[in-house]
């Protein structure tokens, strides 16, 4: 009996996962991007050739879809007048600013994970715990942090000035968009590069050494391929993300620089579906497209890293001779830029919120939350219950995403005929727009769905967990799937000649092993849940389920203070210290999980 | 920044008696339900629908719905804010879905047109007939020539600008003018407020064919366009440029004893944008008569003066009783322009998509 409900446990969580994707993700998407694709039920090929076919959206491209036959042509033309600049239209425009995103994204992540990896100093499981906090933060926090930071009369004009080596002008432009982006996705590389980094086993390189090799050769035969793949998965989801991006582009770009999905929001703010529909088919496309070529490189590069000893650290002082290390010197110029662009913004923001507009300290905006949570008017929005609501929300995500993300990841790491597809296709809530599954659980959850004559609609906390955690469990994956795919199978195996059933040597032996792969995604569900705004605002209408971002939205428009950010600023701060005490919590007490 | 004073106004009995009131429809021949009536006393719960900076504590919101529960004990007041405005029951209404409001206050002109070009069925009742306070309204501020959407404030875009910095611009034509190269923020018209009145504002100015042969300039002396009122409002506070599209009654936020000199309000072409705020019966209420109590309750004269100073607007109505300092710090353009309902219809959409398209192309 008990061995029966042991076998039917795994095909029964890849049931259940399928039909939560079905209802909050596969069925409210679908109904969005049919607008692309279907004429009053008719399947029509007009919108997307509209698009495809206007220069405004793919620039110098339109010409392969008006008239393929005549590229050739051009494209000797083009070069005959010796390379002009090509209008690059508006989804060119949106891979340009992605690909420059995630170059500054590598480049600034990529030397944090060798610090956290490969040095030791106090505070460091604390800073490794908290390169997480910039992903949850709502981009309308950053955008004020960024603005305090980086604009005109911000902190650092304030330092250079103070120096006297003059301002930039850095905000509304391309490169605060990069910077912005950097900041949400060079802690992304980091986290995903480090988790890699540790399990790199110790003995690999001790025994390339042993037969001869030299730091940098055993460095790129053994440490680089165990690296290689949670780097790309980094820079893969930064491009996603950056092309998608949408908030930063509003808040910290202007008009000109605006993204493809900047112009599916309008669309869809004018209700003009078709086309916000065919937009977000043709960016769902590619991105999927990426996904699937990654996750094809990737089941290519699986195997590598072992789950033994992981690598020592070396102490980051060592006393006066850190001053003579170059290494080390690099590491603290590092470490500066680091505090000016991650540090900065959130500093920024936890000055503002006790800073009056004329400069004086000021306790206003904390005691606005404390008169929001006493005060009796419907409709207040009250801080308390927002970080209640925020905390069940992220550890309900938490309990479903896990299990949904481990189970992908068995099946992924599994191989065999159309599994990247299929895995592709579970990886989908990644590079689907948050506007497009917004729109669509609108439109079947909340507006309801009729079946059988009657109206079923789901709002509320549920459907919110069941969101937060459709738009989780692909982290859960990301970071089990090459960690259990690494393992060595002999343990498995052992487990399974002795008679355990699949689901026990799952739970007893992998999963132990893989403890911080798995705690790694459980903190970003966590984290996801915690920072999601646009279909939990959605959801929440109306009822008392909003969390932190939604109250923190709410202030930025109460004006009962005069127009300023100060209360969202407070609640911000609040939002921060509760996000980055709850991943502090879980990574330590993952700890003592660890093997 | 002070919190603004908090008037109690215990519900005057300036509501007269409302059993059995009814008057016949003096419409323009388009068929309408006869004015709904309330048997004895007003009771049940009454939905509003609106924007969120309306409700909560301070608010126009709030204040209007303690005022009429005072003066109506049996009845409940409920705030909805839709994430999406007026498009979430454009969009139920289009699917079928149910619309669970009586009410919806804070409607544009554009709204209406919106709804109104989406839907078959309008997605509001006719009122303005059927209210008491009719004749009290502003004629400028009515928006609908069917009656459905009627006015409760107005607010007139406007520039806002720092004094210490720069002199105001006269003309339009002045901001094309190498003095005011990257002086001014204004917002996104394809999801702002301000933004879209400023660009009709233009449009008014320059012609529908001249319009974008305008901005081009106006981008070219380094206009910025953010995305909405608030953060071009704090790019301003923060000194990224000395001049922001935003409204006429800036001043009334601050107070007479700051320092205004940052708060200078312009009025281009001596002119401003006039924006009104209008409110709407669902033509799927259940509530009618409760409904227009309740609009009629907001054209009160000391209820407007309330509405007015707590949401930072104009009244709109011609007796509003207003505090002394808010006619003081709120400046009314020597003239409104707007653009009405008709002007509007069929062309809105595709001057802010042009004008959006030729902005992101730059």
């Amino acid at each position: 009996m008990f061995r029966w409900v042991e076998r039917a446990a795994l095909p029964a969580g890849v049931l259940a996962t399928l039909a939560t994707l079905a209802v909050v993700f596969y069925y409210p998407v679908a109904t969005v991007l049919s607008e692309a694709v279907l004429d009053a039920g008719r399947p029509t090929a007009g919108p997307l050739r509209e698009v495809l076919t206007d220069p405004f959206y793919t620039g110098v491209a339109h010409h392969l879809f008006v008239d393929p036959l005549g590229v050739p042509a051009g494209l000797l033309d083009w070069i005959a007048r010796g390379f002009p600049d090509v209008r690059l239209g508006l989804f060119g425009f949106t891979a340009y600013q992605a690909a420059l995103s995630t170059v500054a994204s590598v480049v600034l992540g990529l030397p944090g994970a060798y610090v956290l990896s490969r040095y030791d100093f106090r505070g460091r499981r604390t800073l490794r715990a908290l390169t997480i906090v910039p992903f949850v933060l709502p981009s309308i926090m950053v955008a004020v942090g960024f603005v305090a930071m980086f604009g005109r009369t911000g902190l650092l004009n304030d330092v250079l000035t103070g120096l006297g080596l003059g301002r930039v002008e850095l905000l509304y432009t391309l490169e605060a968009i990069i910077v912005a982006h950097a900041f949400y996705n060079a802690p992304l590389v980091t986290r995903l590069v480090t988790t890699a980094w540790e399990s790199v086993d110790r003995r690999q390189v001790e025994s390339a050494r042993a037969m001869g090799a030299s730091p940098l050769s055993a460095f790129r035969d053994v440490v680089l391929p165990a690296i290689l793949p949670s780097l790309l998965t980094a820079a893969l989801l930064t491009f996603v993300f950056t092309f998608m991006s949408f908030p930063i582009v509003l808040a910290l770009g202007d008009l000109r620089l605006a993204t493809v999905e900047v112009w599916v929001f309008a669309r869809v703010q004018a209700l003009d579906l078709s086309e916000a529909a065919t937009l977000a088919t043709l960016e769902t496309v590619l991105s999927l497209a990426l996904t699937y070529l990654y996750l094809r490189y990737e089941a290519r590069q699986r195997s590598t890293s072992g789950a033994g000893q992981s690598l020592p650290r070396k102490s980051l002082t060592v006393g006066w001779q850190t001053l003579r290390s170059p290494t080390r010197l690099a590491i603290f110029a590092y470490g500066v830029v680091a505090v000016v662009v991650f540090v900065g913004p959130l500093l920024s923001l936890l000055v503002e919120s006790v800073t009056a507009p004329d400069g004086s300290f000021t306790t206003a905006y904390y005691e606005f939350l404390l008169a929001q949570q006493a005060s009796t008017a419907v409709g207040t929005t009250r801080p308390l219950p927002a970080i209640v609501n925020s905390i069940v929300y992220g550890v309900g995500t938490l309990a479903l995403a896990v299990p949904m993300g481990v189970v992908v990841a068995i099946l992924a790491t599994r191989g065999g005929r159309g599994s990247r597809l299929a895995e592709a296709i579970l990886t989908a809530p990644l590079a689907v727009s948050g506007i497009v599954v917004g729109l669509g659980l609108l439109q079947t959850m909340v507006f309801g769905t009729v079946l059988f004559g009657y109206r079923l609609t789901a709002a509320g906390p549920i459907a919110i967990v069941a969101a937060h955690a459709a738009a989780a469990y692909p982290f859960v994956t990301r970071n089990v799937a090459p960690a259990l795919g690494g393992l060595e199978s002999r343990y498995r195996d052992a487990a399974r000649s002795l008679g355990a059933t699949r689901l026990r040597a799952l739970l007893e032996i992998e999963l132990p092993l893989i403890g911080a792969a798995v705690l790694a995604g459980a903190a970003f569900a966590f984290a996801i849940s915690v920072g999601e705004f646009d279909s939990t605002v959605l959801l929440a209408e109306g009822v008392d389920s909003y969390t932190m971002p939604v109250a923190l939205e709410r202030y930025v428009n109460n004006r009962s203070l005069g127009p300023n950010l100060g209360p969202a600023t407070a609640m911000g701060t609040v939002l921060l210290l509760v996000t980055g005490l709850s991943f502090v919590a879980i990574d330590r007490l993952g700890g003592r999980w660890e093997p | 920044m002070r919190r603004r004073t908090y008037l109690k106004t215990a519900g005057a009995a300036t509501i007269a008696g409302l059993a059995g009131c009814a008057a016949t429809p003096t419409g323009n021949g388009t068929d309408r339900p006869p004015r709904a009536t309330i048997d004895g006393t007003p009771s049940g719960t009454l939905t509003v629908a609106t924007y969120s900076s309306f409700t909560g504590e301070g608010t126009a919101g709030n204040y209007l719905k303690q005022a009429f529960e005072d003066e109506y004990p049996n009845v409940t007041v409920e705030f909805t804010v839709p994430a999406n405005g007026v498009n979430q029951y454009i969009q139920r209404k289009r699917s079928g879905a149910s619309i669970d409001a009586d009410l919806y206050v804070g409607i544009n002109t554009d709204d209406l047109v919106r709804a109104d070009a989406e839907l078959d069925d309008s997605l509001f009742m006719h009122s303005q007939d059927y209210l008491d306070r009719k004749d009290a309204l502003k004629p400028a501020l009515e928006i609908d020539p069917q009656g459905r959407a009627v006015p409760y404030d107005t607010g007139y875009i406007s520039l806002v600008y720092d004094e210490s910095a720069i002199d105001a611009p006269a003309t339009f034509d002045d901001l094309l003018d190498p003095t005011y190269e990257d002086s001014l923020i204004t917002q996104n018209a394809q999801q702002s407020d301000p933004g879209k009145a400023f660009l009709l504002w233009t449009i008014d100015a320059k012609g529908e064919d001249g319009y974008l042969d305008y901005w081009a300039d106006l981008l070219d002396n380094g206009v910025q366009i953010l995305d909405d009122w608030q953060p071009a409002y704090n790019a301003y506070m923060n000194e990224e440029a000395p001049m922001v599209v935003s409204y006429s009654t800036d001043q009334v936020f601050y107070g007479a004893d700051a320092d205004l000199t940052r708060h200078q309000i312009g009025f281009i072409e001596d002119q401003g944008y006039a924006n009104p705020e209008t409110m709407a019966r669902f033509e799927a209420t259940d509530q009618p008569a409760l409904a227009r109590l309740f609009m009629d309750f907001i054209l009160q004269p000391e209820v407007q003066g309330q509405v007015a100073e707590r949401n930072v607007q104009f009244p709109a109505v011609t007796d509003a009783q207003l505090d002394e300092t808010f006619a003081e710090l709120a400046h009314e353009p020597p003239e409104a322009v707007t653009f009405d309902y008709d002007e509007l219809q069929g062309n809105v959409e595709e001057w802010t998509d042009e004008w959006a398209r030729q902005v992101a192309s730059k």
